[in-house]
């Protein structure tokens, strides 16, 4: 409706064309493109993806490989950058320890995802680093667009390709778990067992007592009967049951002796039960698979031979296990059960909580002092009439091999007398390095973690809890108490509630850095505003806005679509107002266009104030501007009473000054533009001048006495817009017109006066309204 | 007459100040014009080019006047750039002064005698002053309030008024005025090149005006579309886009440092007193006050629309 008004005026042009046409448009399109993508990416991803939209802008930046990585830091921050990347590399850290297999995996993992990366450097690339590198390329393409398009189209192809940066890192971010996963269990195996506990074994071998005793019951060879059988299984049972505690009392002292020192009756006792019960399941396995005919003292032997290597060798284990539990959780008695299904359920369940895990660990516990017998005989596994794969240890047939196997490893060791290789291959369970990768095991190695719901959703708090394995057992223990520590205060920050004071903290830094004039800030309007500080600030901003000063606001809807003027008083030393009317047309009539504010100069070349106003939208009050931003077809909000309202005393509160000289109607008989007369209240006492302080070093009249310095007080504020008044009727050449100008100037100043004073008198106090 | 009518195609173009910024980057992108035939070059040293033909002037002589009137006389030209403007440190004050000021006019008397049909002169949006009280964006008729305490731009905004003169007296020879943003490239050498390449960027503490830059890619098509464009009068050329110094800075691959501004200007002043100033105390207002020139009119009138982003700008600084 301003058109035909503003056709006459110089600044017309510029702003339809310009300004109003898709130049402007499409940043506010890219946005929320950008901002879909980054909700679709982790929170890992959601830096880089930011960082990226500020690279894709960059095209020649980017075109350079090399520059990339510098590129992403410097726009992005590189503190952000700095978290998935990290991240990465402990992930790269572990892929290099688990050989070549894992490294091939991880790297196909990369491959998969980045494959637009132009080279990744060797298999150990960091995944984020690749992404980084995948970047340029888009970007570089962006660039090439960029070289043939005109604004709009640049501006829309930056979208696409933040959001495919950011699908990217999703990808990755997706891809990059299963790796360790899939590779664990071929770690198992091509693994050496962990090395401070190969030493227990090897050393002074304590061989257990010598088992070929006589046989309390010694019957005729020849057919023997299913009874007799079974009498002779039960015999050999009972004396291998003998062995094993005998054996696992010997081996358990031993061990624990040689792990601490300082030993408990508990853990003794409960460490040598364990052992036998596992030494006496692994002979019971032996007899019943052994074939019917064999002769009884065979058997006998053999069941000792047996229980006594498998009580030894679980007696480490067993201390192992007694001790990390004592260490870091209650013990949880479960006996030992060789139930297949369940072991499987333990294994593959994630988020079993303790009772599974107790569970669990006995199962790979035993699982692995059986397999443990396996890798010793190659020769013997390949005779064997499998070709199974040695590592898959969570199967039953597994169990059942590592069983078998260790019926006749005992024999062969028994004729080469070399039985100290067998001990060697016994593998502790490790907390850092299971079948399951830690993020999903639920904390094998932690105290059961405290708000379990409260698990970060996050997978950046759960990457980073991935760490390098300690090489020892204490340091091991120490690296889980720091991964506690970790764990802990991930979940802390990943709480809603503090991470929303996180996130204004970091709004209120980023808002100082932007006033001192060290904020940087790369996407930022003509005028000066930043919206990304705005939507930084937005938990502060909502803060102050609905508990701080609980704005109550009547009669929005006043409010015309497309250009305005909105008139309001000013109050307070310190012009929060404006701020206050731009979150009050942004909150309640999300219809119309982005508002600005205009500030007189005082206000706006103010040092830190003015730099901060003017990256929030406050805009210097000059007819250019204003002209400029109404072609925007935006609403606008001017306080007439400039500085004047600001300076005067707490005593005068609310009483309107002078309107300037109309400048405020002249514009609005230009454009055509509607005034809305708005009244506020609570200003006045959110900060209060109590006195000034000369500063004209500064370059300022005056620096104001507030209560809190700065810092506003909590009065409640209330918002107020009237009737709009329109210009219809009133030709542009009116604005000339002294008398024109004066009457609405007047008529809109009573009409704001008029309704603060009805605000006042509805208010019953100052801070609860 | 008309070199902007259609289907004329063998140019012939005049070029002062080539082994200039403004120069190299304009006499590239010239070789490569087909419809150019031929350029000459009126300066003191001769560049590199297949269709340069060399005309030794001293703009600084009493008979440069003569002798650039001799030249385009002799045989026509279609455009004459004058780029004979010196952006480097300046040493001697008042041979910049020589240059520019008595240079220009110079070359304006000899344009009017010889009845050039365009005319060609790159200035710099820094004239009009970085003021509290300039609007969010300046456009091609606000005034031309400069900077009182730099020679550098003091004597451009005599040019200007020198340029604006004749155009007034000669109106039917186009005069085209190009303000550049500050100029930012790999190859380009002038005061915001110098402040932005150094490691440490001193600031004023609570101050962050917003700066444009170009790119010296935009800045090299900015002068070749003005070879051809049907438009006369000053132009503003500047890059896409805005940015607070601190991210200016930032994005050039420095580190802002903010300085109190009393202490600054302070220190400022001594240095320059004393003679040992890296620093040129105009810098002062530039850092203190916006000055964002408006592109709108060159993109309208001149047809020149800017690829590069401020940040491409500062990126091409930080890689050179």
């Amino acid at each position: 409706m301003a058109k035909g008004v503003l056709g006459n005026d110089p600044f017309q042009r510029g702003a339809a064309s310009r300004d109003g046409g898709g130049a402007k448009e499409s940043p506010a399109d890219a946005k929320p493109a950008r901002k879909e993508a980054a909700k679709k990416a982790a929170a890992p991803a959601k830096q880089p993806a930011r960082a990226k939209s500020g690279n894709g802008k960059a095209p020649s930046a980017s075109a350079k490989k090399s520059a990339s990585a510098k590129a992403v830091a410097s726009s992005g921050g590189s503190r952000k950058a700095a978290a998935p990347h990290e991240a990465a590399e402990v992930k790269t850290a572990t892929a290099a320890k688990a050989g070549g297999r894992k490294a091939t995996a991880s790297h196909a993992a990369e491959g998969g995802e980045a494959t637009r990366a132009p080279k990744a450097e060797g298999h150990k690339t960091p995944a984020s680093q690749v992404a980084a590198e995948a970047k340029p390329s888009g970007a570089a393409k962006a660039g090439a667009h960029k070289q043939a398009a005109t604004h709009e189209a640049v501006e829309t192809t930056g979208a696409p390709d933040s959001t495919r940066g950011a699908r990217a890192a999703e990808r990755q971010h997706d891809a990059a778990p299963p790796a360790p996963h899939t590779a664990q269990p071929t770690e198992s195996v091509d693994e050496d067992p962990v090395l401070p506990l190969r030493e227990p074994a090897a050393p002074v071998a304590p061989r257990p007592p010598p088992p070929p005793r006589k046989p309390v019951v010694s019957d005729e060879m020849g057919a023997r009967t299913p009874k007799q059988r079974e009498v002779d299984h039960a015999l050999a049972e009972a004396l291998a049951a003998e062995v094993a505690e005998a054996t696992a009392k010997v081996a358990v002292d031993e061990a624990l002796e040689r792990r601490h020192g300082e030993e408990q009756d508990v853990d003794r006792l409960m460490a040598t039960e364990m052992a036998t019960e596992i030494a006496e399941a692994a002979v019971e396995e032996v007899l019943d698979h052994s074939p019917p005919t064999q002769n009884p003292e065979r058997e006998r032997e053999l069941a000792s031979q047996v229980a006594a290597q498998v009580a030894e060798a679980a007696a480490v284990v067993a201390v192992a296990e007694v001790l990390d539990r004592h260490a870091t959780t209650p013990p949880a008695q479960v006996p030992p059960d060789e139930d297949g299904d369940q072991e499987e359920r333990a294994a593959n369940s994630a988020e079993d909580e303790e009772d599974t895990e107790g569970f669990q660990d006995t199962f790979d516990l035993e699982a692995e002092a059986e397999g443990g017998f396996g890798p010793g005989e190659d020769d013997e596994r390949e005779d064997d009439e499998d070709d199974d794969a040695p590592g898959s240890l969570s199967d039953t047939s597994g169990l059942e091999l590592s069983v078998t196997l260790s019926v006749t490893a005992p024999e062969e060791a028994l004729e080469t007398g070399d039985t100290s290789a067998l001990e060697a291959e016994v593998e502790v369970p490790d907390a850092t390095r299971d079948e399951l990768p830690r993020a999903q095991r639920g904390g094998l190695s932690l105290v059961p973690p405290v708000g379990e719901t409260e698990r970060p959703r996050e997978p950046f708090f759960t990457e980073q809890l991935r760490e390098p394995e300690a090489p020892r057992p204490l340091a091991q223990r120490a690296a889980g108490m720091l991964s506690l520590a970790r764990d802990i205060a991930g979940q802390a920050l990943a709480s809603e509630g503090l991470g929303r004071a996180m996130g204004a903290m970091n709004g209120l830094m980023q808002a100082m850095r932007a006033g001192l004039g060290t904020g940087g800030g790369a996407h930022i309007d003509e005028y000066g505003k930043d919206p990304s500080l705005v939507e930084r600030l937005d938990p502060v901003l909502e803060f102050l806005y609905s508990q701080y000063w609980r704005v109550s606001v009547q009669g929005a809807d006043h409010v015309p679509q497309g250009a305005a003027i909105l008139v309001a008083n000013h109050s307070g030393a310190l012009p929060y107002d404006g701020l206050v009317m731009s979150l009050v047309i942004t909150r309640e009539r999300p219809d119309l266009r982005e508002p600005r504010w205009l500030v007189e100069d005082q206000v706006f070349h103010a040092p830190v104030l003015g730099t901060l106003f003017n990256r929030l939208g406050a805009v210097r009050a000059c007819p250019e501007n204003a002209l400029r931003l109404l072609d925007e077809q935006r609403p606008l909000v001017v306080f007439p009473e400039g500085y004047q309202a600001l300076s005067k005393p707490f005593a005068e509160r609310y009483r309107l000054k002078r309107f300037g000289r109309g400048g405020f109607v002249k514009l609005a008989l230009r454009t055509g533009a509607p005034i809305v007369p708005v009244a506020i209240v609570g200003g006045e006492e959110t900060s209060p001048l109590l006195g000034r302080l000369p500063a004209s070093f500064l370059g300022l009249p005056y620096v104001p006495l507030t209560p809190l310095g700065p810092l506003p007080l909590p009065a409640k504020w209330s918002v107020r817009f009237g009737e709009p008044i329109a210009m219809d009727g009133l030709s542009p050449e009116a604005a000339d017109d002294l008398g024109e100008v004066q009457r609405l100037t007047e008529r809109t100043r009573e009409s704001i006066q008029g309704m603060v004073q009805s605000l006042l008198r509805e208010r019953r106090s100052v801070f609860t309204g | 007459m008309d070199v902007s009518r259609p289907g004329k195609e063998r140019l012939r173009v005049a070029v002062t100040g080539a082994s200039g910024d403004y120069g190299k980057l304009l006499l590239h992108r010239l070789e490569r014009d087909p419809a150019v035939e031929s350029i000459l070059v009126l300066d003191v040293a001769r560049p590199e080019g297949a269709k340069v033909e060399y005309h030794r002037v001293d703009l600084t002589r009493y008979d440069a006047e003569g002798e650039l009137t001799d030249a385009l006389t002799e045989r026509p030209v279609d455009a004459l750039y004058h780029l004979a403007f010196l952006f480097g440190p300046i040493r001697n004050g008042s041979l910049a002064h020589e240059l520019e000021v008595i240079g220009t006019m110079n070359v304006l008397t000899a344009a009017g005698r010889a009845r050039l049909p365009r005319l060609v002169v790159p200035s710099m949006t820094a004239v009009y002053g970085a003021r509290g009280n300039n609007p969010a964006l300046l456009r091609e008729d606000a005034a031309l309030q400069g900077c009182p305490h730099s020679r550098f731009v003091t004597d451009k905004v005599e040019v200007e008024g020198q340029v604006r003169a004749f155009r007034e007296r000669h109106p039917d020879q186009r005069v085209l005025v190009l303000r550049f943003a500050p100029v930012l490239g790999p190859s380009v050498d002038n005061p915001a090149t110098r402040l932005l390449k150094r490691g440490v960027v001193p600031t004023l503490l609570g101050y962050d005006p917003l700066w444009q830059a170009l790119h010296e890619e935009d800045a090299a098509r900015a002068l070749h579309l003005a070879l051809r464009a049907d438009a006369s009068g000053e132009f503003n050329i500047v890059g896409r886009g805005v940015l607070p110094l601190s991210g200016l800075i930032q994005q050039a691959g420095a580190r802002p440092l903010p300085l109190p501004g009393p202490l600054f200007r302070a220190a400022l002043h001594t240095l320059d007193v004393v003679g040992a100033g890296t620093l040129p105390v105009a810098l002062l207002d530039y850092i203190h006050y916006s000055w964002v020139a408006d592109g709108e009119r060159a993109e309208s009138a001149l047809g020149f629309i800017p690829y590069h982003h401020v940040r491409d700008a500062a990126a091409a600084l930080k890689r050179s």
